[in-house]
């Protein structure tokens, strides 16, 4: 009795610990793959959104509060792999929240192609939170480095559409290993 | 006697064919059938395998080699070409591009020279064409060069031929578009556009690119879309200057003014 209770607090330990390592592990190699174009991974210059991916499937497997804080820690560690402003924070974050309440109502279940149309609406949704940040610090502020609205959201077509189409299809890529470590 | 004459008259060319015959086989034997072995040689020729694996190999092997010193050479004179050109430039630092932009917003590249190589945040980076950015952070291995095309870079520039002055600015969707000063500027298309020294990020006189289009009724400023010199979303190689700003543009006016009294 009390060796299998060994036994088993061994393996909840071990098992924690690579689950640390799993999801440290995987986030790392998304802000490693964010700089990387290697060939046919462009789309009318824009590359897949890496971070929204396995923020997205992370909301999926936990509750809203985790997902926000997941969003906002590897939106604030994509700014500074870019810049500060507009922030990733926000985006990311509200990605997390969407999905972890999306996933509390039971409308994905366990289907890689509904993971991939969230990501799909994500994508849009994050590039509209960064275009309205560009949007609001061009009419607020007099002297904003952006030179108009029109090209703003004329870009925000080009990237939602084009990382959404990427992102979506890259998803099975995180999904796959991810889940089935989170599920069992 | 005669019997023996007659035998000779019936049967001299036999006897001549058969001792030849024997003479031959003789030697035959004495050379180990050389003849023979070459004629078969000669004749089975077609039905051997062309050349042996081995041989097939090695070919295969030189192929590798030859196209191995092709590459060398290729690699050897683009990097000849790029020293020649730092030596020319005074001290500079080469740098390879190891990355893009780490989201689909910005336009920066990442390179694999850092502080550890003399990097410096406000170093001037050029590539082949001309001008394509400033460092604006450095690691000790790495630094980010933000691109000319990004929006929050602005520089002063001058139309080389008639010193119209104007700023350039980067914009969202990647193309470069210049503000002039004057309202009425003396511009066409294909004018070459130099960074100029009322610039305080980047020394003055280096190509930036060439004006494609105008729109010279554009309210507040005319304007006109640059097309730059310098292959942007190519680049595998940078040149980074060092240069010290004039100014702190980053600092806030109470800073300058007391780094100004500071170093009278």
């Amino acid at each position: 009795m009390t060796a299998s209770k060994g036994k088993e607090t061994l393996s909840d330990f071990q098992r924690n610990f690579l689950n640390i390592f799993v999801v440290l592990g995987s986030g790392l190699l998304c802000l490693l793959l964010s700089p990387m174009r290697f060939p046919g991974i462009e789309l009318l210059n824009v590359a897949p959104n890496w971070l929204l991916i396995w923020v997205v499937i992370w909301s999926i497997h936990h509750p809203i509060i985790d997902a926000a804080i997941a969003g906002t820690v590897l939106g604030l560690l994509q700014d500074g792999l870019t810049g500060p402003f507009p922030t990733h924070a926000l985006s990311l974050m509200l990605v997390g929240m969407l999905t972890a309440r999306l996933q509390r109502q039971r409308i994905i279940q366990e289907n890689v192609v509904l993971v991939a149309f969230i990501v799909f609406g994500m994508a849009v949704v994050a590039a509209t939170i960064i275009a309205l940040q560009m949007t609001f610090q061009h009419v607020l502020w007099p002297n904003s480095p952006y030179l108009s609205l029109w090209q703003i959201w004329r870009t925000h077509q080009r990237v939602a559409l084009s990382s959404a189409i990427l992102s979506s299809l890259w998803t099975p890529a995180l999904y796959y290993p991810l889940h089935r470590w989170w599920k069992s | 006697m005669f019997a023996l004459r007659r035998w000779w008259d019936r049967y001299a060319v036999r006897a001549g064919v058969a001792t030849l015959a024997i003479v031959l086989a003789w030697a035959m034997r004495q050379s180990q059938g050389a003849f023979i072995y070459e004629i078969y040689q000669v004749l089975t020729a077609p039905l051997q395998p062309g050349l042996s694996q081995a041989e097939r190999l090695e070919n295969a092997y030189i192929l590798e080699l030859q196209q191995r010193v092709i590459e060398l050479e290729n690699q050897n004179q683009s990097l000849r070409t790029n020293i020649d050109y730092a030596d020319s430039q005074g001290k500079v630092t080469v740098a390879a591009v190891i990355g893009r932009s780490a989201d689909n917003w910005w336009q920066q590249i990442t390179v694999n020279k850092g502080h550890l190589d003399g990097v410096t945040v406000g170093d001037m980076a050029t590539g082949p064409g001309g001008l394509v950015g400033r460092v604006v952070s450095a690691s000790p291995n790495t630094s980010k060069v933000l691109l000319t095309t990004d929006p929050t870079s602005q520089m002063g520039v001058k139309v080389s031929r008639s010193r119209a002055l104007g700023v350039v600015r980067g914009n969202v969707d990647g193309r470069v578009v210049m503000q002039f000063f004057e309202t009425t500027p003396d511009v066409k298309p294909g004018d070459v556009i130099v960074t100029s020294s009322y610039s305080r990020l980047f020394p003055q006189g280096i190509p930036v690119g060439r004006i494609e289009s105008m729109d010279l009724k554009k309210s507040p400023a005319p304007e006109a879309v640059i097309q730059l010199s310098s292959p942007l979303n190519i680049l595998e190689w940078v040149t980074i200057h060092p240069f010290e700003a004039k100014t702190d543009v980053n600092a806030p006016p109470a800073e300058i003014i007391d780094s100004n009294e500071s170093t009278p």
